[in-house]
C-alpha cells in the first residue's frame, strides 16, 4: 500500500469514529429524555470534516466524503436520507471555498468556522425538517433549546479536543509526495 | 435561454434543490408507508450497526456501572421502602401463578390459543442514539432475523418506551414515547380504575413536565391521580397489559372542551442498556 492509500484509509478511520461517537455520546452523556427540552448534540463528525477540509486541497476528495459519510449518518441515525447528504458536501465546498482567505490556520479562525459551519446544518436541518412535516417546533423554540445549548456544547468539546484533533488530522493529510 | 444554461452556478444550485427535495420527499414516504426500508439501505444500516457494536459495548459497560454508582447513592432509603413491599409481593407472586394456572385451564377448555394479553420477547442491547433533536430514535441490536416487525411496542425494566419504527435484518431502530410527534407513536391504552377501566390514546409527550398526555377519554369522572395506566391491547401489534406509568394530573386542552390525563412514565427514560421488544401472539389487522 502506498503512502496515499494509508492516509486516506486513516482519514475514513478518523471520519467513522467521530460518527460513532456522536451517536456515543448522545446515548452515553447527553441522553436527557424524561425532561426533554433542552438538546444538547454533538457534532464530532462535522468537526473531524472541517479540520480536513481545512487542510486537504483536493475539492473532489472532500465533496466524496461529504455525500459518503453524509448518506451514512443520514441512513443510519436518521432514516431519512437527504439532510446530511446534500448539507454537509454544501457546508464542506464552503469551508474549501473561502480557507484561502486565512493566512494560516490556528484555533481561532478554526474554532469561528466550526461555529459558522455547525450553525448552517443545524439550521439547514431544521428547515428541512419543518418543510417537510418531521418537526412542529418553533424556530424561537429551535434557537433557544436546540442550537443555543448545541453550540455551546460543541463548543466546549472543540476547545478540548483541538490540539489532538488538529494534530492527528496533520498528520493524517501531509506525507510526501516524491516517491 | 441560452444565458440561462451558461450559467453553471445556477444550475447546480437548481439541481442542489431538486435532488434534495427527491431523496426526502422518497425516503419519508419509504419510513412511513414500507414496512422495510429498501435492501441497500437495510444492508448499508446493518453494516454500520455491527461495527458500531463494538464501540456499544464498552459505552454501555461504562454506563451500566455509572448507575450502578447511583443505585448505590440511593440505597439505603430504597431499601426501607422496598422492605415494606415485600411480603406483599410474594403474596401477589403466589396468587399470580395460581391465577395464572387457572387462566391456562380455562382458555384451554374454551380453545382460546391465545388472548390479547400473550406475548413473546425479545431482548436487545442499544448501540446508539441519534444525535438529532426531533428524531429521538435508539438503534438496537436485533432485526428481521429475531422476528422483529415495525410498530412492535419496546419495553424497558419498568415500563413502556417507544415501537420500532424501522427494521433491518440484525438491527432496528427505537422511536421514544418522548418524541414529539403527529402522526406516530400513539398507544391506545386504559386507566386501571377501581370499577371499571377508562380507555383512551396515549398519543403526546409534554416536554415541560415529562408527562405523557393521554387523549379521547371516555370520561374523567373516575379517574384519580396515581392509578395505573396499561396499554389495552386495542388495534394493532400492542399486546394488552404492557405497564405506561402513573396517572398526574386531569387538565382541560387550550378550549376547555376536552380532557387530557398526565401520565408520568414508568420508565425512565434514561439509566439503561437493554431493552425488550413485545411480539404479541394475536396480530390485529395492519
Amino acid at each position: 500500500m502506498d503512502v496515499k492509500t494509508r492516509k486516506i484509509t486513516g482519514q475514513v478511520i478518523f471520519i467513522l469514529l467521530a460518527l460513532y461517537l456522536d451517536g456515543l455520546m448522545k446515548w452515553a452523556f447527553l441522553n436527557n429524555m424524561n425532561t426533554g427540552e433542552v438538546m444538547f448534540i454533538p457534532q464530532l463528525m462535522l468537526m473531524v470534516l472541517v479540520m480536513l477540509s481545512m487542510r486537504i486541497s483536493d475539492r473532489r476528495q472532500l465533496i466524496t466524503y461529504g455525500i459518503v459519510f453524509g448518506l451514512i449518518y443520514d441512513s443510519y441515525y436518521f432514516g431519512m436520507i437527504g439532510l446530511y447528504t446534500v448539507l454537509l458536501p454544501l457546508a464542506m465546498v464552503g469551508v474549501d471555498h473561502y480557507k484561502f482567505l486565512f493566512v494560516k490556520a490556528n484555533m481561532g479562525y478554526e474554532i469561528s468556522i466550526y461555529f459558522l459551519a455547525l450553525t448552517f446544518m443545524q439550521s439547514g436541518i431544521y428547515i428541512l425538517e419543518r418543510l417537510l412535516q418531521q418537526t412542529k417546533v418553533d424556530t424561537m423554540d429551535f434557537i433557544t433549546f436546540t442550537l443555543g445549548p448545541t453550540l455551546l456544547w460543541n463548543m466546549i468539546v472543540f476547545f478540548i479536543l483541538y490540539i489532538p484533533l488538529a494534530n492527528l488530522s496533520d498528520w493524517l493529510v501531509k506525507y510526501r509526495r516524491d516517491k | 435561454m441560452q444565458k440561462f444554461f451558461s450559467n453553471k452556478k445556477l444550475i447546480i444550485l437548481m439541481l442542489i434543490i431538486i435532488v434534495t427535495f427527491g431523496l426526502l420527499a422518497v425516503s419519508v414516504n419509504i419510513k412511513d408507508k414500507k414496512s422495510t426500508p429498501p435492501v441497500v439501505q437495510q444492508v448499508g444500516n446493518d453494516t454500520v450497526s455491527i461495527v458500531g457494536g463494538i464501540f456499544a459495548y464498552p459505552t454501555n459497560a461504562v454506563k451500566n456501572a455509572s448507575s450502578e454508582f447511583s443505585d448505590l447513592y440511593n440505597t439505603y432509603t430504597e431499601n426501607r421502602r422496598l422492605k415494606s413491599k415485600i411480603g406483599e409481593l410474594a403474596q401477589n407472586q403466589a396468587k399470580l401463578k395460581v391465577v395464572q394456572e387457572e387462566n391456562k385451564k380455562l382458555k384451554d377448555e374454551l380453545k382460546l390459543n391465545a388472548t390479547l394479553t400473550d406475548y413473546t420477547f425479545v431482548n436487545a442491547s442499544v448501540l446508539s442514539r441519534s444525535p438529532s433533536s426531533w428524531q429521538s430514535y435508539l438503534t438496537i441490536n436485533r432485526g428481521q432475523t429475531s422476528g422483529l416487525k415495525k410498530n412492535m411496542p419496546v419495553m424497558s425494566g419498568k415500563g413502556l418506551i417507544g415501537r420500532i419504527i424501522e427494521v433491518n435484518k440484525v438491527s432496528s431502530k427505537v422511536e421514544l414515547i418522548s418524541t414529539d410527534n403527529e402522526l406516530n407513536d400513539k398507544f391506545a391504552s386504559e386507566i386501571q380504575g377501581d370499577n371499571k377501566n377508562i380507555t383512551g390514546i396515549v398519543s403526546k409527550y409534554d416536554s415541560d413536565s415529562g408527562d405523557l398526555v393521554m387523549e379521547n377519554v371516555t370520561s374523567t369522572k373516575d379517574v384519580k391521580k396515581g392509578q395505573k395506566v396499561i396499554t389495552s391491547g386495542l388495534g394493532g401489534l400492542t399486546p394488552r397489559g404492557l405497564y405506561i406509568g402513573k396517572v398526574n394530573a386531569i387538565k382541560k386542552d387550550n378550549y376547555g372542551m376536552t380532557n387530557s390525563v398526565y401520565i408520568t412514565p414508568a420508565a425512565e427514560l434514561r439509566n439503561f442498556t437493554v431493552v425488550t421488544v413485545i411480539k404479541s401472539s394475536v396480530s390485529g389487522e395492519k
